[in-house]
């Protein structure tokens, strides 16, 4: 039993590499399109950075975070943005795969469907969004004062892992709403929008009903404010200290899960295309 | 040995499509209403398929032979029913049956769009697990019939469409599945494109007793490969059965084509029926059970003389019309 | 049947407003999505102006009307011009395009028009009555006001939409302009004051956006409707983004000269 989970865990981790080479041959292939994503992304996240800066200057402190704390809580939610744009990015543009009858080929291959919908298209200029994000991150670490330690940096590790995690999962629940409603809905812009204003502040600023909603509906208080606040020691919700960066990773296996069981369900109403 | 391959026990697929109205108005009106509208794509299919057969679809547009494809290849899942392939249900053990079978459809590709073949073959190589000397064997016998090699390190954007339904094809070869799904292979292929294809799944059909399913409008795919022929319309079966049963049981006669010295008094015989003339020529029709054709001139002949004969056989194109017709 | 050019132009608009009302799923999703954006937005600058002091001399009230305005310009500013020059390039069909009757731009602004014209009842009031109720009504700061407005959201308007067309021509060069029409939507997201108003930003800062079209997008209509700026210093930014329009008129008439040519004389 165990030996088969093995082999099939082999498996996969054998078809991820040569995706990954093919991945990287296309860059090479169009080195253009690296050029013009290592632009854009960086513009994007630098500007939304000085933005903090500009409005922190302005207001002061906000709920007790300031400017170096801020950096940090903006550099990391920046780093899984990044890393859910390299492995979750499709899920914005599920709708078109729906409706151009693109899952056909995943379906007659002997492998999960969706690890082939995410993994043969791997974004990888998703990297050009990481660059940004650890710079912002290396300056908020020096601008907090953070203290490293090896179980610090195990936490973050950990709690980007889980980030990671529920942004790609929120994707895939978006995404799969067009298995419903059979439209090339493109969630991306919204979602990047609202994730970008919940996971960039403190949510402590908000409204306890949408904080309520951030941390038990939508659990996006967790991609980034949690553990942060408990990693910086900021706040009530610190006192899950260091803990909270492992919770971030259940939720995010718990978001993983309900995301791929509603796939599961919208995948047995695809109708292919032309028909 | 006549191993079963494909079961289908009554199948059925329906559709549920939002219907839509007309012009401006009508598309305000959709905003806050809908009538949704259910269409019956497949209703009530059973055959088996046995290791070895080739087996042509053929029906009209929308008459639900792609849908019936796309639910034996695991891409559709059925409304009600059943599909065994190799004694497994592929609804429920997907990615076990799929291991076993291969899938091409004419108008879009599996392959890597910007990269060379090989890639595309190297990720199916990992795919399926299968070793490298398994993999190059495969290859050199593909290469015997489609010259594979000669294109395997130009990209796939730069081929001719003949060249890129035969990279297609390889690729859903490449680990020698039981079954092999072709929907519309040949579409838009010029005829030599056409040949090699056909020729490929022959020999693959011969040498590897591969079970070749394909949907085509082709008349020479069906005349060429098919032994055996489902005709589905309004998703229902009209007909399946050898390619000869079907022609004489739907067009049970034959055509005697006559050409006289001259065009006057051109006899008749009261066991055909003449359907046209024109100038010295003309056309008899006659059952194959109440005449025989030999026995048709020489009794023509003694009514007038003859220059030269001709046989026309109903050819599938008139089984094709009067099946769909039905 | 032969219709004549601006019938033409019509049928094109009528057929893109139909267009925009097939997707009944995208309607809603897009009112419901937006609405979240807006009442996040609100809360955000609601949480920032705890103290209750106006900052940069604007109060919470001035803040709250400038993001539901906000939301409903971007409805007026979205287009597809860009992808539109896109495709058609990269699938070879503009020198046909070029060649029809009609002027191929015309078409795509009229298309954009459609669009929008779907756009301001499945979005732009909707947001306004969820903004209403869940925010606060967005009055505008004094009835004189009005007319200028008014004028200035359209050479808003014309200016984004001519940017757009050109970052959508980079395509005749043959290169991927998928990234360069990133790099547009984040320059128009964070220098235009669409989400943030300029007035927090440092001095030097605004001084070299006030150089940028950037601005003359979303802050100068939105300073106008809030009454940030009036007076003498709010015609002289007005004339600013006139100067603007007309640089970037003259710009894309160039460039689509150019481009025109090039094709005409590659045959596609």
């Amino acid at each position: 039993m165990f030996g088969k989970f093995l082999k099939e865990l082999w498996h996969y981790i054998d078809v991820t590499i040569c995706n990954i080479k093919m991945a990287l041959m296309m860059i090479i292939e169009y080195p253009a399109n690296l050029a013009g994503w290592m632009i854009s992304n960086p513009i994007q996240f630098i500007l939304g950075f000085a933005t903090i800066k500009f409005v922190v200057e302005q207001f002061g402190e906000i709920n007790g975070w300031n400017y170096g704390q801020l950096a940090f809580l903006y550099g990391l939610s920046v780093i899984s943005h990044a890393l859910s744009m390299i492995f979750f990015v499709q899920g914005w543009f599920m709708g078109w795969f729906v409706i151009e009858g693109d899952f056909d080929r995943y379906l007659t291959r002997p492998l999960g469907v969706m690890y082939q919908f995410f993994f043969t298209n791997i974004n990888i200029f998703g990297i050009t969004d990481l660059i940004p994000g650890i710079c912002v991150f290396i300056y908020g670490c020096v601008k907090s004062g953070f203290e490293w330690s090896i179980l610090k940096a195990i936490a973050i590790i950990v709690m980007l892992i889980g980030a990671t995690l529920i942004r790609g999962g929120i994707y895939i629940m978006l995404g799969t709403t067009s298995f419903f409603t059979k439209s090339p809905m493109d969630f991306g812009q919204y979602t990047q929008e609202i994730v970008d204003k919940t996971t960039m502040y403190p949510i402590s600023m908000y409204p306890e009903s949408m904080q309520f909603v951030l941390t038990y509906l939508i659990p996006i208080g967790w991609v980034s404010f949690y553990p942060v606040s408990g990693l910086l020691g900021i706040g009530d919700s610190s006192y899950f200290g260091t803990s909270a960066a492992f919770m971030t990773l259940l939720v995010g296996l718990i978001v993983m899960l309900v995301a791929g069981a509603f796939f599961r369900l919208g995948l047995k109403g695809y109708e292919s295309a032309g028909n | 040995m006549n191993k079963k391959m494909i079961e289908v026990k009554n199948l059925c697929k329906d559709y549920h499509i939002v219907k839509k109205e007309e012009g401006l108005k009508g598309a305000v009106k959709g905003l806050f209403k809908s009538e949704k509208k259910t269409i019956e794509a497949v209703r009530h299919l059973d055959f088996t398929v046995d290791k070895g057969e080739i087996v042509g679809f053929i029906g009209p547009n929308g008459a639900g032979k792609s849908t019936t494809i796309k639910m034996m290849s695991g891409i559709l899942t059925p409304s009600s029913g059943e599909i065994l392939i190799n004694g497994v249900d592929i609804t429920k053990h997907r990615k076990e049956v799929v291991q076993n079978i291969g899938v091409v459809f004419g108008q879009r590709t599996q392959l890597n769009w910007d990269l060379r073949l090989g890639e595309s073959f190297e990720l199916l190589r990992h795919i399926y697990q299968i070793d490298r000397n398994e993999y190059e064997e495969t290859l050199d016998v593909m290469d015997e019939i489609l010259d594979i090699r000669k294109i395997i390190d130009k990209p796939v954007r730069q081929m001719s469409l003949g060249q890129r339904v035969k990279g297609d094809l390889v690729a859903a070869m490449l680990h020698s599945p039981d079954v092999l799904f072709l929907d519309e292979p040949t579409i838009g292929l010029d005829v030599s494109s056409k040949y090699a294809l056909r020729k490929f799944i022959k020999e693959i059909n011969k040498v590897k007793q591969t079970t070749v399913i394909l949907t085509t409008h082709d008349l020479g795919d069906i005349e060429e490969l098919c032994e055996r022929l489902i005709i589905i319309n309004h998703g229902k079966m009209m007909e399946d059965g050898n390619l000869v049963d079907i022609v004489d049981r739907i067009a049970p006669y034959k055509t005697l084509v006559v050409q006289y010295y001259d065009h006057e008094n051109i006899p008749v015989h009261h066991s055909c029926e003449m359907i046209k003339t024109e100038g010295n020529m003309a056309w008899y029709r006659f059952m194959k059970a109440d005449i025989t054709a030999a026995a048709l001139i020489s009794e023509l002949s003694e009514k007038k003389k003859i220059l030269d004969v001709s046989i026309e056989e109903a050819g599938i194109d008139d089984i094709i019309r009067i099946a769909y017709g039905q | 049947m032969k219709l004549k050019g601006l019938s033409k132009y019509l049928y094109v608009y009528k057929t893109q407003i139909i267009r925009c009302f097939t997707y009944k799923f995208e309607v809603y999703g897009n009112i419901l999505m937006q609405s979240i954006i807006m009442i996040t937005s609100a809360f955000f600058w609601r949480a920032l102006y705890r103290t209750g002091n106006p900052v940069a001399g604007v109060d919470v009230e001035g803040m709250l009307t400038y993001i539901i305005i906000s939301a409903m310009m971007s409805v007026l500013l979205i287009t597809n011009v860009e992808r539109r020059i896109e495709n058609s390039v990269q699938k070879g069909t503009i020198a046909m395009d070029m060649m029809k009757p009609l002027n191929i731009f015309g078409i795509y602004l009229v298309e954009d028009l459609g669009s929008i014209t779907a756009l301001v009842f499945q979005n732009l009031l909707p947001i306004f009555l969820v903004g209403s109720l869940l925010v606060k009504v967005p009055t505008i700061c004094s009835t004189e006001h009005i007319p200028l407005f008014a004028i200035s959201m359209l050479m808003s308007f014309f200016i984004n939409w001519l940017i757009a067309a050109l970052f959508g021509m980079w395509s005749f060069t043959a290169v991927n302009v998928d990234a360069l029409i990133q790099v547009k939507k984040h320059l128009i997201r964070l220098l235009s004051g669409s989400i943030i108003p300029m007035w927090f930003f440092p001095d030097w800062f605004r001084n070299i956006l006030e150089a940028l079209p950037f601005v003359y997008i979303y802050q100068l209509p939105l300073d106008i409707y809030i009454g940030k700026s009036s007076g003498d210093e709010l015609a002289g930014m007005m004339m600013i983004q006139f100067v603007w329009l007309i640089i970037l008129l003259i710009a894309f008439a160039y460039v689509a000269r150019r481009a025109t040519k090039k094709v005409l004389v590659q045959g596609g």
